[in-house]
């Protein structure tokens, strides 16, 4: 009998920085370093549990926007030469601390990991990491969900029908040329849940999503399993409920596990701490410091007091986290299970980013928590899907509005920072539904104008941009990153009224944002 | 991007790169000043990146970590500048949360002669009016407080009296010397307030139900009940653990 479940779902997500009309687009790094950092390393713990026949089960996102990337092809040939690059440094940074005790060994350890990467990628995966993904998937490890075809904050739009469906349309249409099949559930991006939105998820055969703890609380009524049991929307979309102390555990900056002084730190890196001249063939031709992914310490203290990474350490200290993780949780499904008529369930949702890329001991702790997980039995791992199908009753009720932001509403995707988006963001979506309308059967040059012009509207309401407007950080470049789409719709708009067009410029443009290549632009009719 | 390789590029080219760039260079520069627009025009850009360097953020921000390395290459795109307004009388509203609503709007430069025009206008305001819950007629009018705005006001944010309540705004031109008249130039869409406590409604709760609310982690979050003239709490408000994010 089990006495809980524990579902783990992660939301792996960047959005679309492919740039490749640049020879080097450091934007692009983003991506490169996730894939390097994360999604390699959750494909070797995958193989590693397959291989002992540890059954793990869990839920994944995999955003469109991140889902178009891992399937291009010139992205991919310069993932490989980015791995090229982070070997040559390896060998240098080898030469370098040769005969250091504390810190060869971690230059042979990062050598190792970018050849590890470069093998997997080109070899075992033949560069195809949605296929590896999508393995798991046919054999009913993992769960994959979509999310918004751009991560759009959905409450923001609540108001334009047409911007939320066809974030949700272009996303399922994405999901099954990946993956060949309809997704079951629907990551609403930053955990951006309102009233209404179940009803556009359900009316595309979706079934369930997730919310916040504070979302279901506030919802009507008030759910009286807590966040320990998901409810049914009227539509009949089910929408589960994020455990707080499991994403307190994990989430939290100055409390939670990644902070634990032995693990690595994030921040202290050669590409800031050695000489530009020993850099030099490294940053090429910037001259700019950049993070280079080597990074020898562990947390420990303030700069100057770091001590050099011990990852051996760090790893044992992973496993007692994950012993730490899975005991809160049993004592917490035993104080719920005994208030309850069906064992507990905890979602614990997360971005897949944190582990591996934040947290380098990320994955070897969530591979320490499957497997203790099945030796101890009591919790029963499972994904979303499993659960609705052990219990698909559930009690009626609708969440509140509410997102996993600073604040619980849309407080860091609207502030003074970043609220110009949405006269643009909306006007464009107002005008392209305005297109659609007029131009409900176009073919040839036309629907791809029209086509183009849909891709654009969707990557104008990516949250990403406003969240690191929001935060300060490289506001100027994410600002571009709204406004260039922005831009290149309307021209699209102008050219449409005036019935010329630029189609040097257009298959400019096609070439660059080639995202969503079976994208219909006339999912901006307006629903009658 | 360094002098020499931009040195390297012919004329043409530079023009090229520094259209790309956003700039807007009269024809008939000599090379030099064409290489130092550019320079300029990469350098403003890159400083914002540089900021960044050395800050702590949230764990969220962190996978974009590439954002802390400062370079010259970056991205202009395809894009070019976008229109501030669009020259539409109008009016949109956002919720942000149960205190707070966003609304933006604009009046056509027709319009707004018009309104110039005519002696009687004593300026804008916005009626920010509740519509009562949802199900309910919205023309059902409740309660409404006005805020004057500016001509060349075009969003403000709302502090909203009450939580979970349906709103709209209207964008208004009053008439001077008649006695409180005025028009409606826009209506804005209807948005609802988050609540930010328990539904007062629900069926009474178990005890067993509010043990789990407090195990789920979320203590001190209040029952609305309005008989009571004061919202009760759950468990009392010492018990709540905030977290770094919000649940």
């Amino acid at each position: 009998m089990d006495n809980g479940y524990l579902a783990l779902v992660l939301n792996a997500h960047m959005p679309f920085v492919r740039r490749t009309e640049y020879p080097r687009f450091l934007e692009e790094r983003w991506f490169f370093e996730a894939v390097s950092e994360t999604y390699l390393p959750l494909l070797r713990v995958f193989r590693s549990m397959e291989a002992d026949s540890v059954p793990f089960h869990l839920t994944l996102s995999i955003s469109p926007t991140l889902a178009a990337m891992l399937a291009d092809k010139a992205l991919g040939e310069r993932y490989v030469e980015y791995l090229d690059a982070q070997l040559r440094l390896a060998e240098a940074e080898e030469a370098r601390l040769a005969g250091d005790a504390a810190f060869a060994p971690l230059a042979r350890m990062y050598h190792a990991l970018y050849r590890a990467d470069k093998d997997d990628f080109q070899e075992l995966y033949s560069r195809d990491i949605l296929g590896a993904f999508d393995y798991y998937y046919k054999k009913g490890r993992l769960e994959l969900m979509t999310s918004g075809a751009t991560h759009a904050f959905l409450p923001i739009f609540r108001d334009c029908r047409e911007a939320v469906t066809a974030q949700v349309e272009t996303a399922i249409i994405a999901h099954r040329k990946a993956f060949g099949k309809q997704p079951s559930g629907f990551w609403l991006p930053q955990l951006g849940w309102y009233p209404g939105v179940g009803e556009i998820l359900r009316s595309y055969n979706l079934h369930y999503t997730v919310v916040t703890t504070r979302g279901a609380v506030l919802g009507d009524p008030t759910p009286r399993n807590g966040s320990f049991a998901p409810v049914e929307c009227p539509s009949g979309l089910v929408a589960f409920v994020r455990d707080a102390g499991a994403t307190k555990a994990v989430w939290s900056e100055s409390s939670g596990y990644p902070a634990d002084p032995v693990y690595r730190d994030f921040y202290r890196d050669i590409g800031f701490d050695l000489p530009t001249e020993y850099l030099g063939a490294y940053l090429e031709d910037s001259g700019q410091r950049v993070f280079t992914g080597f990074k020898y310490w562990a947390v420990t203290g303030r700069t100057n007091e770091k001590r050099a990474y011990d990852p051996v350490a760090a790893a044992a200290r992973a496993a007692e986290h994950a012993a730490h993780f899975l005991a809160e949780r049993r004592a917490s499904a035993s104080a719920a299970g005994a208030l309850m008529d069906r064992p507990p369930l905890m979602v614990c949702p997360f971005d897949a980013e944190l582990f591996g890329h934040w947290w380098l001991e990320g994955p070897a702790f969530l591979e320490a928590l499957f497997r203790q997980a099945d030796s101890a039995g009591e919790l029963r791992m499972i994904t979303l899907s499993d659960y609705l199908r052990d219990h698909p009753e559930n009690q009626a009720s609708v969440p509140e509005f509410s997102s996993w932001g600073d604040g619980g509403f849309a407080e860091v995707w609207l502030d003074g920072s970043n609220d110009w988006i949405y006269r643009h963001a909306g006007k464009a979506v107002e005008r392209m539904s305005e297109l659609a309308e007029r131009f409900p059967d176009e073919s040839g040059l036309r629907e791809r104008i029209l086509n183009q012009a849909a891709r654009e509207v969707l990557l104008s309401m990516c949250s990403d941009w406003a969240l690191l407007m929001r935060a300060g950080k490289s506001a100027g470049f994410a600002r571009r990153q709204v406004e260039e789409p922005i831009s290149n719709f309307q021209r699209i708009y102008d050219m449409l009224c005036s019935n010329t067009v630029s189609t040097e410029w257009l298959t400019r443009l096609e070439k660059r944002d080639n995202l969503f290549p079976s994208i219909n632009y006339r999912m901006f009719r307006r629903k009658r | 991007m360094k002098t020499d390789k931009l040195d390297a590029l012919s004329l043409e080219e530079l023009y090229a790169l520094a259209d790309k760039t956003g700039l807007d260079l009269p024809p008939g520069l000599e090379r030099p000043f064409v290489i130092e627009e550019i320079l300029d025009a990469l350098e403003d850009d890159s400083e914002d990146r540089r900021e960044a360097q050395g800050e702590a953020g949230h764990i969220d921000e962190k996978k974009y970590s590439g954002l802390r390395m400062g370079d010259f290459d970056v991205d202009t795109g395809l894009g070019e500048s976008i229109a501030t307004r669009y020259n539409e009388t109008m009016i949109r509203a956002i919720a942000r949360d149960p205190s707070w609503a966003f609304a933006f709007w604009d009046v056509s430069d027709s319009d707004l002669d018009s309104l110039r025009g005519e002696e009687s206008s004593a300026g804008l305001f916005l009626r920010v009016a509740e519509i009562g819950p949802a199900g309910e007629p919205a023309d059902a009018h409740r309660e409404y407080f006005d805020i004057p705005v500016v001509d060349t006001d075009l969003q403000w944010y709302i502090n909203l009296p009450r939580s979970g309540v349906r709103f709209r705004i209207d964008l208004c031109a009053r008439r001077a010397g008649q006695n409180g008249k005025f028009r409606v130039l826009a209506r804005s869409n209807e948005v609802e307030s988050p609540r930010q406590s328990l539904v007062s409604s629900s069926p009474a709760l178990s005890s067993q139900s509010y043990e789990l609310l407090a195990l789920s982690g979320v203590e001190d979050l209040p029952v609305e009940d309005r008989s009571e003239g004061n919202p009760l709490r759950i468990l009392p408000s010492g018990l709540a653990k905030p977290g770094d994010r919000a649940d």
